[in-house]
């Protein structure tokens, strides 16, 4: 048994209050093996025994953005600033699907893994965590797909083009942040099982994903930035198609991203002690 | 330096919490002074004040009934419930075994299994990679190391993951009844296992309802009755007195009216007690004696399905002697009116082998295939060897290990001299008056 002195005379104290914040910290890194390995898990299993694999990545964005193409290339297209209007609606699709996909994934992860929560220890949040880091990998490769196309019509990569990592990290941040604290939830009220698809649904809407925002009232277009998602899809246009931002938007959805963060971690934060009886 | 200080533990579970397994939206919106009724909750107290230490090395075992608050105890220590009350430290990593294969899929192969489920017991990779060869080497599986699980035998399956199990290795192991797994050769492996780790230094609670195990295993044991830590000490004086004053001994066993009794919305248990042929209750029974296993049940539901109760006794070791269902015609594909029922087992005298017995109550049901309920280790008497004439015993005075020591019929044959001739053979039979 090698365990370092420190390991081997730590103290853990369990009270009513539950276990300090700064133990559970370390914990998370400690057991990053296992958050490794459960987001492995999750892409091994997705794609095996299937045809196509990891193309389903790129399918998946693909199908809606050709319904949105067909349906309202015509009126929109003026208003995208000059970008095909297929290339402006692939562009917000690839980090809103996701986003919906790592959500609908996470959410349901303290619910599914009910047997587990209720027979092993291990930091709790890694679950959600997890089943976003397993969507990474589709995210990588529609990613790679648009930057294909995008240099395909003529763009050519900017500097800009060197925040595009930064802005998957950020839609990662916030995915997790969204997946735990709708995990938390469902652990409470199952009820949020059943509201999720339409909620996602209606967050695809609020989302600028096939319409721009200058096509908005003034005073929606004040407050669309709320939602964070608005502000990713904003950031990645203009780093892709060398347009100006809105910055005002951008502003708000990062403070917006904080305030969900928090929100997330307060929620969690709840539950995680009773949540093997809730689940 | 002690690895475990528990001081004034207690847990209690909200059962209106439980039953509706989560808070309906509509009834966290209703105001209090709507539904009273429905908002006083009733609590279970699981624990209630229970204080112990653990030094570094030792072996404890807990006993206890079913539903005594062992299972709980390891749930609070290993983190995955809330303490109510009360304050825990605990000496370094704990690693918590309260089942086997958390985690298995049945789609990975067995060498990802083995990183999965050694993750989720809280390995890092460099560890698991340098235990991996040692983990396939004890579960035995290595020419299947790369097909998915879902194709391994149950055998297979349960080596590996019991395999992983026992090699993690931190400073303080929670092991719960997971022993009842595997064949005999594989349950060895796993005692030999545990024991290696309490050699090291590490401090392991080891919850079982085999006393066998625990006597072998632990050095110092913890009985807990009813939420409450009844004794600890040696382990030979808490398992003496679990067999034999524990309450397992009565003999009888009754079940409040209500929701809690052992059982389901078709039946519930109600009584279970081992009786003579003039119907006394017996705490100890005579080898030479014949007993009576009763047990009493509530059918509510007679719509449900076709109810046979089963009883099933078990020895001291752990071992099942004897396992018995109503095979007889009169209730045979019968729905049953709702009503009491008193059913009773007759064992027929010569039969046992002497020791501490339990008795395991129980009503299945078919098509499809249900446990209504199981009470195991519902009551228990000691079987008393008299040393007598008349018992399956005969004129042996020495001690007899085995699980049923039943009175047969022998038959001899006395072949003569040896120069048989394959007529006149004499055959004498001899049954033991």
């Amino acid at each position: 048994m090698r365990v370092t002195p420190s390991a081997r005379h730590e103290l853990t104290v369990i009270d009513p209050a539950g276990v300090s914040a700064f133990r559970k910290i370390a914990e998370y890194r400690r057991y990053r093996t296992l958050f490794v390995i459960l987001a492995l898990k999750d892409i091994m299993l997705r794609y095996r025994q299937t045809l196509l694999g990891v193309v389903w990545a790129v399918i998946q964005p693909l199908l809606p953005m050709a319904i949105f193409t067909v349906v309202f290339a015509r009126v929109l297209r003026p208003a995208t600033g000059g970008v095909p209007y297929w290339l402006f609606v692939l562009a917000g699709m690839a980090p809103w699907s996701f986003f919906a996909g790592a959500i609908n994934l996470a959410g349901a992860t303290f619910t599914n893994n009910h047997g587990l929560l209720n027979k092993v220890y291990f930091p709790r949040a890694i679950l959600p965590g997890a089943a976003v880091a397993a969507c990474l990998l589709d995210f990588m490769v529609t990613g790679l797909f648009l930057a294909g196309l995008v240099t395909w019509r003529g763009y050519r990569p900017t500097v800009e083009w060197l925040l595009l990592p930064v802005i998957m990290l950020m839609t990662t941040g916030l995915a997790m942040s969204v997946g735990l604290a709708l995990a938390s939830l469902m652990a409470i009220y199952r009820d949020v099982k059943h509201v999720l698809p339409f909620l996602i649904q209606l967050w695809m809407f609020a989302t600028p994903i096939f319409y721009p925002t200058s096509l908005l009232p003034q005073t929606v277009r004040r407050a669309v930035g709320l939602n964070p998602m608005a502000g990713i899809v904003e950031a990645l246009r203009s780093c892709l198609f060398g347009t100006t931002p809105d910055w005002n938007l951008l502003a708000l959805s990062g403070l917006s991203m904080v305030a969900i963060a928090f929100t997330a971690a307060f929620l969690f934060h709840r539950l995680e002690a009773d949540l093997a009886e809730r689940v | 330096m002690k690895t475990i200080s528990v001081r004034g533990l207690t847990k209690e579970f909200m059962l209106g919490e439980r039953r509706a397994h989560y808070r309906m939206l509509h009834e966290w919106l209703t105001p209090r002074w709507v539904k009273p009724a429905e908002r006083t909750r009733n609590r279970f107290v699981a624990l209630k004040d229970v204080t112990f230490d653990a030094e570094p090395g030792e072996v404890i075992g807990i006993v206890g009934r079913n539903g005594a608050g062992k299972s709980t105890l390891l749930k609070i220590l290993a983190r995955i419930l809330r303490p109510t009350q009360g304050r825990i430290e605990l000496r370094g990593r704990v690693g918590s075994l309260l089942e086997v294969g958390s985690g298995f899929h049945g789609e990975l192969t067995g060498r990802e299994n083995i990183f999965l489920n050694a993750a989720i017991l809280g390995m890092g990779h460099r560890e698991i990679l340098r235990k991996l060869d040692e983990i396939v080497d004890f579960a035995g599986v290595d020419q299947y190391l790369d097909e998915p699980v879902k194709t391994y035998s149950s055998g297979m399956y349960m080596r590996l993951a019991f395999s992983v199990a026992a090699h993690v290795e931190p400073e303080i192991l929670l092991v719960d009844e997971v022993l009842a797994v595997g064949d005999a050769d594989f349950q060895k492996k796993c005692m030999h296992r545990i024991e290696q780790v309490g050699k090291h230094g590490q401090t392991v609670l080891f919850v079982s309802h085999n006393i066998q195990a625990v006597l072998r295993l632990c050095n110092r044991a913890l009985l807990i009755e009813q939420g409450r830590l009844q004794q600890a000490g040696p382990v030979h004086e808490v398992a003496a007195s679990y067999l034999n004053t524990g309450g397992l001994n009565q003999g009888e066993r009754t079940y409040a009216e209500g929701p809690y009794a052992p059982g389901d919305g078709v039946v519930k248990l109600r009584r279970v007690r081992v009786r003579s042929r003039a119907g006394e209750t017996l705490a100890t029974v005579e080898l030479g004696d014949e007993l009576g296993i009763e047990m009493e049940f509530e059918v509510q539901d007679s719509s449900a399905r076709v109810l046979f109760p089963v009883l099933s006794v078990r020895n001291e070791w752990g071992t099942e002697v004897l396992w018995t269902t109503d095979a007889g015609a009169e209730w045979h594909g019968q729905k049953r009116p709702p009503g009491r029922y008193r059913v009773i087992a007759w064992v027929p005298p010569n039969f046992l082998s002497s020791g501490a017995m339990t008795v395991t109550a129980a009503v299945h049901s078919f098509l499809p295939w249900k446990e209504h309920f199981r009470e195991v280790d519902a009551v228990g008497f000691q079987a008393i060897d008299t040393l007598g004439a008349g018992t399956a015993r005969g004129a042996f005075t020495g001690p007899i290990s085995a699980a049923t020591r039943p009175k047969l019929e022998w038959t001899v044959d006395y072949q003569g001299d040896g120069h048989l001739h394959g007529v006149g053979l004499s055959t004498s039979r001899s049954v033991i008056p």
